[in-house]
């Protein structure tokens, strides 16, 4: 969907303001305020969208239960429907829409209040609650600004070279932090600020905003599939092929494969983002400050040498990025394993102590809405899960296929597509695991093929939650910024996943074949 | 004398269990709407040898139990229990090594309205049923595959699985408790392998009549109708 341009100076003095307070980062908060609809066909989706999502919810709410489908599960594939609309078009606050869905969720008796309340306690919502406590450490203290400074004197020239040190960035720190939602409020700051300079803020969207914020995005969870301990999901998936498919897979098996998909993936949606998707128009190629790339170095030389404030937060934020990147040694250190919400916890008592921290309660800026945003939609992905809705539908999707004697890659191009594509149903990469690659091993002996060579393509794409703002947690934390719509979200995710699709199967002719992973493409069992 | 020669026939029925080896024990479950379930077991034995041994049935209160195919000379004795109702049965001298046997069983009550502790409140809307079974391995011979498959009434359908036990482990990929359509009509399935003497699995399936109320239809039209009224102006031509 396009949007109207914006006129070129009314709002000049405005924008001019917002972005010297932004780049001054004492007022960097995430609004909870709705975005207004920025074009025609925008106001028609949000009046439209309220009664599409009641119409769908009634719709499968009504129809016959397929077999081996609760009524609750049944209920609950309604209620998420509904949410979905409603996310997708607007017609509120996608914060509200949670909490109209977590109603829904109790009076369908699809789950109980317990727990529906308890989302609101789990790691992940703890987790992001934490890292904006160290964000705003970052701010207050201001080297989030020196480094987004830095950055942009370096590499912010022009708008193509900032967004590939971004790509460049998310690349060096995916193997290190397996942790997707720190690396998004790590580098979240940063991405802001930049946007800001290229005239990108909250309340005056443009393209470069988009292109940043749904590169880092991609970057963030697609990267995380260059090594098999990018994230927890990619561990399950390893055990699965070794103790169903008695098949070991090594961490070079999957850095081999892995790296080169996500790495080609993101450098073709740099281009693809910014020529294509949300073309950048030449006003937007260069930085939009008043007084130009001079005003950065200004302010670069102005904050001096790191004070003792920035030192105290490069020490806590390094300990805290210690305990995220140990964890594996931690049993054998301590004894106990301290995950990565309670690395965070440790990093908010250091920042938070009277005199020797450097925040006050008061000035941490912690995005509430968000937080419900995020329970409202762990809280229907969960009732998706536990009803046994989201395992229904992935096995009725495999089992109305017929694969029995169609050459290997037609069946190969089938499981990644439905792979890549199911993140879309459910809100968990470790259940969308659980539940499909058991599927897909058992599939493969039985259609005749190697298990590996389906499981482990796959597995490939768990990581690739990029469709919605719901699909995950660097999702939600992203949308917040306000600077592109749920549409924007899933044209340029589903763009990603199907360049993925398209190099999986583009490997599957020449690399794979060639390191000994997949038969021949147009090989058909014996 | 009688003594000695009771201790001899109990050791011989207890070393003949030992070596004795259920491949697979099944229980189709065809449920009345008064509640009444026909039951139908099978039963796969390996190693059989002379003697007795008693089978848990995981139901409480059995009736009518009917021996319905076996090698010749096998009897069986229902032995009713408050906890769990079990089956006696007797294998001839003449037993072949590997043996089918089943049988047919009523248990009365199986679907069974949830009733709420004194001075409690129920937590169920009216016309909810639950249906329970526990089936515990009370005796040493170690069941291979256990399963039990519940074939509901007429236009009713499960709500939902309210447990399912025990959680599945790393190795095992087949949920515990799967529901599905059996002729038509909607059941579940539990399953479980290695039952070990002392081993217990269960479910207990939440049962709603077919047909969902039609108020949610009635309120998702009264808010839709609602919304289009008050909120026109986001699409009123020229409104900014």
């Amino acid at each position: 969907m396009s949007r109207e341009p914006e006129p070129a100076n009314a709002s000049a003095p405005t924008q001019n303001q917002r972005l010297m307070e932004l780049l001054g980062m004492d007022k960097m908060a995430l609004s909870s305020k709705a975005r207004p609809p920025q074009s025609t066909s925008e106001r028609w989706m949000r009046y439209l969208g309220f009664p599409a999502g009641i119409a769908l919810f009634l719709l499968i709410l009504y129809v016959p239960a397929g077999a081996g489908l609760s009524a609750a599960a049944q209920a609950g594939t309604a209620c998420f429907a509904l949410a979905l609309v409603w996310w997708v078009t607007e017609p509120f606050p996608t914060y509200v829409t949670s909490l109209v869905l977590m109603f829904l969720l109790l009076v369908t008796r699809v789950a109980t209040d317990k727990t529906i309340m308890y989302v609101l306690g789990m790691d992940v919502i703890w987790l992001n609650l934490l890292a904006f406590i160290l964000s705003s450490m970052l701010v207050k203290v201001r080297l989030a600004k020196r480094m987004a400074l830095w950055l942009i004197l370096k590499f912010g020239k022009k708008a193509s070279s900032a967004l590939l040190a971004f790509l460049i960035l998310q690349m060096f720190l995916a193997p290190l932090i397996p942790a997707t939602a720190a690396r998004t409020v790590m580098t979240l700051p940063l991405i802001i600020v930049v946007a800001a300079i290229y005239g990108a803020t909250e309340e005056t969207n443009n393209s470069f905003g988009r292109n940043i914020m749904l590169l880092n995005l991609c970057c963030i969870s697609v990267l995380s599939s260059m090594t098999m301990t990018g994230s927890a999901a990619n561990l399950i998936a390893v055990g699965l092929i070794q103790t169903m498919a008695d098949q070991r897979v090594y961490y070079m098996d999957w850095v081999k494969v892995g790296t080169p998909l996500a790495v080609t993936t993101m450098l073709i949606m740099w281009i693809v983002g910014q020529k294509v998707l949300f073309r950048l128009p030449k006003a937007e190629q260069v930085p939009q400050l008043p007084g130009g790339m001079a005003i950065v170095e200004t302010q670069y030389r102005d904050l001096g040498p790191l004070s003792r404030d920035e030192k105290k937060a490069i020490a806590i934020f390094s300990l805290v990025l210690a305990l995220w990147m140990t964890d594996i040694f931690h049993m054998r250190w301590f004894g106990v394993e301290i995950s990565a919400p309670f690395a965070a916890l440790l990093g908010a008592v250091i920042v938070l102590l009277p005199r020797y921290g450097v925040l006050q309660w008061s000035e941490a800026e912690i995005p509430w809405h968000l937080l419900i945003f995020s329970a409202g939609a762990y809280a229907g992905g969960l009732a998706l899960d536990d009803t046994g809705a989201a395992a229904w539908g992935v096995k009725a999707l495999f089992g109305s296929m017929n694969l029995k004697g169609v050459p290997f890659g037609v069946a190969y191009t089938i499981i990644i597509a439905v792979m890549m594509y199911s993140h879309l149903l459910t809100t968990s990469k470790t259940v969308r695991t659980i539940i499909m690659l058991p599927i897909i091993i058992t599939l493969a002996k039985a259609l005749g093929w190697n298990p590996i060579s389906l499981a482990l393509p796959a597995a490939l794409c768990i990581d690739w939650v990029v469709g919605l703002p719901i699909s995950g947690k660097p999702n939600v934390i992203m949308f917040s910024t306000n600077q592109y719509s749920v549409v924007d979200n899933f044209k340029y995710g589903i763009t990603t996943c199907t360049i993925g699709v398209l190099l999986l199967v583009l490997f599957a002719f020449t690399w794979f074949p060639w390191i000994g992973l997949t038969p021949n493409f147009w090989a058909v069992a014996p | 004398m009688n003594k000695t020669f009771a201790i001899a026939v109990m050791c011989c029925a207890f070393g003949s269990a030992n070596a004795l080896e259920i491949k697979a024990y099944d229980t189709r479950l065809d449920v009345a709407p008064d509640g009444l379930a026909q039951a139908a077991a099978t039963l796969q034995l390996a190693g059989c040898q002379a003697g007795r041994f008693k089978l848990p049935t995981g139901f409480t209160g059995i009736e009518h139990l009917q021996l319905e195919d076996a090698p010749s000379g096998v009897a069986l004795k229902l032995v009713a229990s408050k906890e769990q109702s079990t089956v006696e049965i007797e294998l001839p001298e003449n037993v072949p090594d590997e043996a089918k046997i089943t049988f047919a069983f009523q248990v009365p009550g199986v679907l069974y309205e949830p009733k709420p502790e004194e001075g409690q409140k129920s937590t169920f809307p009216a016309g909810t049923r639950l249906l329970r079974h526990a089936f515990v391995n009370t005796q040493t011979t170690p069941v291979a595959k256990y399963s039990v498959q519940v074939r509901l009434p007429k236009e009713t359908l499960v709500h939902g699985i309210r447990e399912q036990l025990p959680k599945n482990k790393r190795k095992e990929f087949t949920p515990r408790v799967e529901l599905d359509r059996f002729d038509g009509l909607q059941g579940a399935r539990l399953q479980m392998a290695g039952l070990k003497q002392g081993d217990r699995t269960s479910m207990e399936l939440e049962v709603v009549s077919e047909g969902r109320s039609l108020g949610w239809l009635l309120v998702g039209l009264v808010l839709c109708i609602g919304y289009l009224i008050s909120f026109r102006d986001l699409v009123k031509p020229g409104d900014r």
